[in-house]
């Protein structure tokens, strides 16, 4: 048995509040809803658990957003069932309201002249709109960093397109299929040749033909790039390279002219995340038909039961698995879509897997060198206060890249430009 | 023909005849020394060959590469200065006599 310690496996999966993990989370802004949840002014307030703590999001009468403590600071009933209405958040058992900061605004069995309500404060965090997603920063405001620059958020709305699942397993065991390329030979065998956001590119040949990629980690200012090189034509090599930007976005190295796609992974508790998927074209709108397909639950996207963001192949159904399909070679494993694949497999682990027993293997090293980031990064911010990697939002502007390449040459010398984000200029691929 | 000379955590020492080029993990396990599991066959991946250097030895062998840096950090249950993978220590004619203590579990 091997490699990972089981405080260090502890460390790096527990991420509620004063736990290294949980702080270290706390420094960055993450995503916490998708806008489509709260849109319009006065709709209805929204659950959002984040790093274990319990909250409401809504948006008031004037179209900010909110982000409290879920629970009335009176005797505590759940404000999910509030009044959203004139500009604040009403508990409906009393009446206490409060208004996006948690400040509370009234309090109707207190006497008009009273002050009493300007003593109660829930506890709150900003919540920012930026391309689909609101965001979040959950840590102390006198170190808020300035808002994402993720590219994938930045482009205009016609470019991008994001979805989410709620997927039933910790973060971390979610996170690390988002930087391991080898998997996708077998896994997603099936989708490379017949998925409409995944068929048709060059390097989909190369992906499936080499089935022992050499992996070949590089450190960058946010993270992690991740090459996964597989051979191609004489004297070159196929090289897929991977941004991870810590603590947990990821991108999938992109397919021909197909959109981009890549993930947020974003803890709900210790043994639940939001698995957040994106397309997107760095210098075209996505077509009807790409659109139409993300939202059909093809490429990285899954198809939820509706009104909800859990998927309908789910393990309660044992994610729909056809056995037939799977012996036919239709799907490698049997579960339909590239999303659910990888969601299947990674909840299958449990809820949080002891890394204690699992065995590594030189394919990855990718996950290796992450979980040591990780681990380093907690340790300095709680012993002393170092800001960790992927804050800045100069960190964030990374792109993924697949690339043929002669034999000679560094993956990471070659593909500088390449996975750097340049507004205008379209992704590197094959 | 350099020798390496393990000592296992309960005492006793398994003094090996090896060759040059070849790594120390490589010395045990062709010598059938216990306590050097070596599940992942030298490719820096599991830790399970992880031996601490003897301090005289240290300097020769230098200090451990950047991978191997990780997995003592992530996996060894008691990292020392002389930790080393020794899977990564190459045997050269320097290093006749190297002496290296087994610990008293592997991951």
């Amino acid at each position: 048995m091997a490699v990972l310690r089981k405080d260090i496996n502890e460390l790096l999966t527990q991420t509620g509040p004063g736990t290294p993990m949980g702080e270290l989370f706390r420094q960055y802004w993450i995503p916490a809803l998708l806008a489509e949840e709260l849109p319009e002014d006065d709709c209805p307030p929204v659950r959002v658990k984040l790093l274990s703590e319990r909250m409401v999001a809504f948006r008031d009468s004037e179209g900010r957003y909110g982000l409290i403590d879920e629970f009335c600071a009176h005797r505590g009933a759940s404000l999910w069932f509030g009044r959203n209405e004139g500009s604040g958040l009403r508990c409906p058992y009393h009446g206490w309201k409060y208004d996006v900061t948690g400040q509370c605004i009234e309090v109707p069995s207190e006497a008009d002249n009273s002050s009493f309500c300007q003593n109660v404060q829930l506890t709150s965090y900003p919540l920012v709109k930026i391309g689909d997603v609101l965001w979040t920063h959950m840590g102390d405001a006198a170190t808020r960093p300035p808002l994402p620059e993720f590219e994938w958020v930045h482009v205009p709305a016609e470019q991008t397109y994001t979805s989410k699942r709620w997927q039933q397993c910790n973060w971390l065991q979610a996170f690390e299929g988002g930087i391991d390329s080898s998997h996708v030979t077998f896994l997603h065998s099936g989708g490379l040749k017949t998925d409409p956001l995944f068929k048709g590119a060059k390097g989909n040949e190369y992906n499936l033909n080499d089935t022992k990629p050499f992996f070949e980690v590089a450190d960058s200012v946010g993270g992690l790039f991740v090459g996964a090189r597989r051979n191609a034509e004489e004297g070159q090599y196929y090289w897929r390279i991977t941004p991870w930007v810590m603590p947990a976005f990821t991108m999938v190295p992109p397919r021909g002219d197909h959109p981009v796609h890549g993930h947020f992974w974003v803890p709900i508790d210790d043994e639940n995340c939001w698995t957040y998927s994106f397309d997107y074209h760095p210098v075209r709108a996505l077509t009807e038909t790409e659109r139409q397909a993300m939202i059909d639950g093809h490429g990285v996207h899954s198809k939820n039961i509706p009104g909800t963001y859990r998927p309908m192949a789910n393990m309660d159904n044992d994610y729909l698995i056809d056995r037939e399909a799977q012996k036919r070679g239709e799907t490698y494993s049997g579960v339909a879509g590239i999303a659910m694949q990888d969601a299947s497999l990674q909840e299958s682990m449990g809820p949080i897997v002891d890394r204690s027993k699992e065995r590594l293997v030189p394919a990855d090293s990718g996950i290796i060198k992450a979980r040591q980031k990780l681990r380093k990064a907690a340790i300095a911010l709680r012993d002393e206060g170092v800001t960790p990697p992927g804050v800045d939002p100069a960190h964030q502007r990374v792109r993924s890249a697949a690339v043929v390449l002669p034999q000679a040459e560094s993956f990471l010398d070659s593909c500088r430009d390449a996975v750097k984000v340049t507004p205008g200029v379209a992704q590197t691929s094959v | 023909m350099p020798k390496v000379i393990f000592v296992g955590s309960d005492g006793p020492e398994y003094t090996v005849d090896a060759t040059v080029g070849d790594s120390v993990m490589a010395a045990a396990v062709k010598n059938g020394v216990p306590g050097i599991v070596a599940e992942c066959g030298g490719n820096q991946s599991c830790a399970t060959c992880h031996v601490w250097v003897r301090e005289e030895f240290a300097p020769l062998v230098g200090p451990p590469g950047d991978m191997e840096d990780d997995l003592l950090d992530l996996a060894v249950a008691e990292r020392r200065e002389t930790s080393r993978l020794s899977c990564q220590i190459r045997l050269t004619r320097e290093l006749d006599g190297i002496t290296v203590d087994i610990p008293p579990e592997q991951p």
